[in-house]
């Protein structure tokens, strides 16, 4: 083993090469909500495709706000208003002009929460649910999509034999991988994650994390997290964002070991405030 | 100088006064509940003594009589169980979608909030009220006479401000999340009421209704004000036929009496036999309505063990 | 060791590990052309590939460094991997100064050639010690591939021969250096190779210690060498 030729060579310098196309970007985005309070304020930022990009920021910064901007949940609450754009590339849709449908935004975008939310309803059907409002009604393809959204979230060694239990009868944990699951069945192709382990405990969160670095393979990740470990730990891109403003944006490598920008430093080891 | 205790001596003496007064308010809460408890005991008992020697299968199967010992409550629980038929098919389907409505639909400004407060007083407005509003719209207005349609939609109006609120509460309890995860995989809102909203507030829905019905089974006052009969030695005409069309509705059409009001003209004759009639009615009512709340009890039971956030 | 939940973690712990064994591996090969070149006559080329190892050793050093610094600010490692991590960081620092000091040596070596015969004796000596540290060296990093902490132990012990040998050869060089001073600028340089080989052998014992202290989490880098035995012996 000694003295042969040296190993992971590649895996040892810095990933200098070129950043991978766009699946989307912000542009001067800026968001009102029903009260009049502004909550996020010109942020113009780029998503890399088939990367996990972080939101990173104090509570209240605004990091959870603009990632609901990417499938409209805003449009939910009556009087938010937006400004700006966010761009889905290849096709150059404008997510947020009044002539696209949300729904149909939210069928190209997809979104997993906070606290797991199964449908109290069987874990197949939750799985199927987003198919069943697409119209799909063949029973075939329903079990061949429910059986591939469950392997893709890591769920089905453990749920195969009891597909018609109710959801919510799982561990935390495996709600949160069913919940990742029902968002993978219609194949997004951005998945938003809105601090995804936040209600998890430590094994649960680790099992997660690992699940979105498998999962950026197949689809373009952001995840909004108040654990900065976890953006460190799981993104390729991270953004800092501050009072509804985005601070800085880069690569994780360069966010965690020389960010910038003074307020991300003294945000990310803990002088902030 | 503390002002907090520091000695073990007297952080004891401190722990023994306070559990003195948890004794002290134990013994006053189980006063209160045994006072509750037994008045309604009393009642009950009382009744169920005196009505106990007409508490007969007959009594069930016979009509009113002049003669106490052969009088029955038939035309009555029929009378009772028609115009709850009507009632809860008015007040279910109008009131599910009102609430429907209210929480999913409709924008929150002000006539919404007005419309609210106003449904929540509804439920606060005396029966009688109904019963004159019904009087002079479904009797005199709409000529559907005094028949067992209008005490259907009489008592569905009288419970409609509590169905409407039960399906609120319901559709409130199911957490923003559970919604929010419905739109998030591209559901309309329709498809989100008709696969969430709907199924997951139905143990709520139903509670409220059986919760409804129970009380519009006892009333007696809009009744009596849109003229229920309170002698009625017939039964409406039967909803199924021989004869085509096989199903009738002249039932809804016929006149008719309910318990309370069969009680209630017990009651005020002279004989004490047909005070003992009143009492075996009562008890019966009072039967009902408990097995109704019971059913309400186990329904919400049976549906939400299935139903968790 | 089990692995982590995370692969990617895994593969960046991996990716250390091999690092230093590699730099080990470049760090072994230029030991034996410096040898080659104490031994050997004019060989201008082992002195270029001992310069061109030399440089290479320097980059992956910076590279591991960087990797090691990465891992901290993204994984906070923990307990073991935290030892790894800290220990990684402090062996590739003694590998890249064994890589200089090999340097010296070779380019020394080039300056003794040409020189009287009675240094050239003694030259034979130096050139015993050089094959000591070259051993050492091999079982250090054996101990690090393996995380063994017996052989460790061994490689400590062998640091007290280096030095008795390095002060013999002292001692010898002195007493030539006062019998005929003309070879007093030849021994100078020997006394110089010398150091230079006494230093490698205590690069190698840090290294060691070093293992001991992964697998053990205890200190042992200022404790005798029967001191770390005890430590060894004792679960």
């Amino acid at each position: 083993m000694l003295g042969s030729a040296r190993p992971g060579a590649a895996g040892l310098t810095p990933d200098a090469s070129p950043p991978p196309p766009l699946k989307a970007e912000s542009r001067d985005l800026s968001f009102h909500y029903g009260n009049g309070f502004k909550a996020l304020n010109a942020i113009t930022m780029p998503v890399h495709e088939h990367r996990v990009t972080a939101l990173i920021g104090p509570s209240g910064c605004g990091k959870s706000t603009f990632l609901r901007c990417f499938n409209r949940m805003h449009d939910l609450y009556p009087g938010n208003r937006y400004e700006g754009a966010i761009v889905l590339h290849p096709d150059n849709t404008n997510l947020l002009a009044d002539d696209v449908d949300p729904i149909e935004v939210r069928m190209r975008v997809s979104m997993v929460f906070q606290k797991p939310n199964p449908f109290p309803k069987s874990i197949y059907e939750n799985v199927a649910y987003g198919l069943r409002v697409r119209g799909v009604t063949n029973k075939n393809h329903l079990d061949d999509k429910v059986e591939e959204s469950l392997r893709g979230a890591a769920l089905w060694d453990e749920v195969k034999q009891r597909l018609n239990e109710v959801g919510s009868n799982l561990s935390g944990g495996q709600q949160q991988r069913l919940c990742i699951a029902r968002a993978l069945a219609t194949d997004p192709e951005i998945l938003l994650f809105d601090e995804p382990t936040s209600a998890l405990d430590p094994i649960a969160t680790a099992s997660i994390e690992e699940l979105i670095s498998e999962l950026k393979k197949r689809v373009t990740i952001l995840i909004v997290t108040h654990n900065m470990q976890q953006a460190a730990r799981v993104s390729d891109y991270t953004a800092y964002m501050y009072l509804g403003e985005l601070i800085e944006f880069d690569r994780t490598d360069t966010i965690f070991f020389k960010p910038g920008r003074k307020e991300t430093e003294d945000y990310i080891t803990g002088r902030f405030g | 100088m503390s002002y907090v205790a520091q000695t073990p001596e007297q952080i004891r003496g401190l722990i023994a006064k306070a559990k003195r007064r948890d004794v002290l308010f134990v013994a006053l809460g189980v006063i209160a509940l045994g006072i509750g408890f037994a008045t309604f005991l009393a009642l009950f008992l009382d009744m169920l003594l005196d009505g106990w020697g007409r508490l007969r299968p007959e009594f069930f199967t016979q009509f009113p009589s002049r003669r106490a010992a052969q009088a029955g409550i038939l035309s009555a629980w029929v009378g009772t169980f028609l115009v709850m038929i009507v009632t809860a098919a008015v007040a279910v389907p109008l009131g599910v979608s009102a609430g429907i409505y209210l929480e999913e639909y409709a924008p929150k400004n002000w006539v919404t909030d007005v419309i609210e407060i106003n449904i929540t007083n509804l439920a606060g407005v005396p029966s009688i009220v109904y019963g004159l509003l019904a009087l002079g719209l479904f009797v005199y207005a709409f000529g559907l006479g005094q028949s067992v349609q209008t005490a259907g939609l009489t008592l569905a109006l009288l419970i409609l401000p509590v169905v409407i609120v039960a399906t609120r509460e319901a559709i409130r309890a199911i957490p923003a999340m559970i919604r929010e995860g419905a739109y998030a995989v591209g559901a309309t809102r329709w498809q989100t009421v008709k696969d969430h909203i709907i199924p997951y507030s139905m143990p709520g829905i139903l509670t409220g209704v059986i919760i409804g019905m129970s009380r519009a089974i006892g009333e007696t006052a809009p009744i009596i004000t849109i003229g229920a009969l309170t002698f009625i030695a017939f039964l409406p005409p039967a909803p199924v036929g021989a004869e085509f069309p096989f199903l009738s509705f002249e039932w809804l059409k016929a006149p008719f009496t309910v318990m309370p009001i069969q009680m209630f003209n017990w009651t005020s004759r002279p004989d004490p036999a047909f005070h003992a009639n009143a009492a075996a009615a009562g008890t019966i009512l009072v039967f009902m309505t408990l097995a109704m709340n019971g059913l309400a009890i186990w329904l919400r039971y049976r549906l939400r063990k299935n139903i968790k956030w | 060791m089990s692995d982590h939940t995370s692969k990617q973690f895994d593969a960046e712990m991996e990716a250390i590990r091999s690092g230093v064994l590699s730099m080990g591996g470049l760090v072994e090969r230029q030991m034996a052309r410096a040898i080659a070149a104490l031994e050997e006559d004019e060989d201008a080329k082992l002195i270029d590939a001992v310069a061109a190892d030399e440089r290479a050793i320097n980059q992956l050093q910076i590279a591991i460094d960087q990797q090691c610094a990465q891992i901290i600010a993204r994984r906070q490692p923990t307990a073991v991997d935290l030892r790894i991590v800290l220990t990684v960081t402090k062996v590739v620092n003694d590998l890249e100064r064994i890589g200089d000091e090999i340097k010296k040596v070779a380019y020394k070596a080039a300056g003794v050639r040409g020189s009287d015969r009675l240094t050239r004796i003694r030259y034979y000596d130096v050139v015993r010690m050089a094959g000591g540290a070259q051993q050492m060296l091999r079982k250090a990093l054996d101990a690090f591939a393996r995380l063994d902490v017996n052989e460790a132990a061994d490689v400590v012990a062998d640091d007290d021969d280096i030095d008795v040998a390095f002060n013999a050869v002292m001692r010898q060089l002195i007493s030539f250096m006062m019998e005929d001073p003309r070879t007093i600028s030849a021994s100078l340089e020997v006394v110089f190779i010398a150091k230079a080989i006494e230093r490698i052998g205590d690069h190698a014992k840090n290294i060691s210690e070093s293992v001991v202290q992964v697998v053990k989490g205890k200190d042992v880098r200022h404790a005798t060498a029967e001191q770390i035995r005890a430590e060894v012996a004792g679960e």
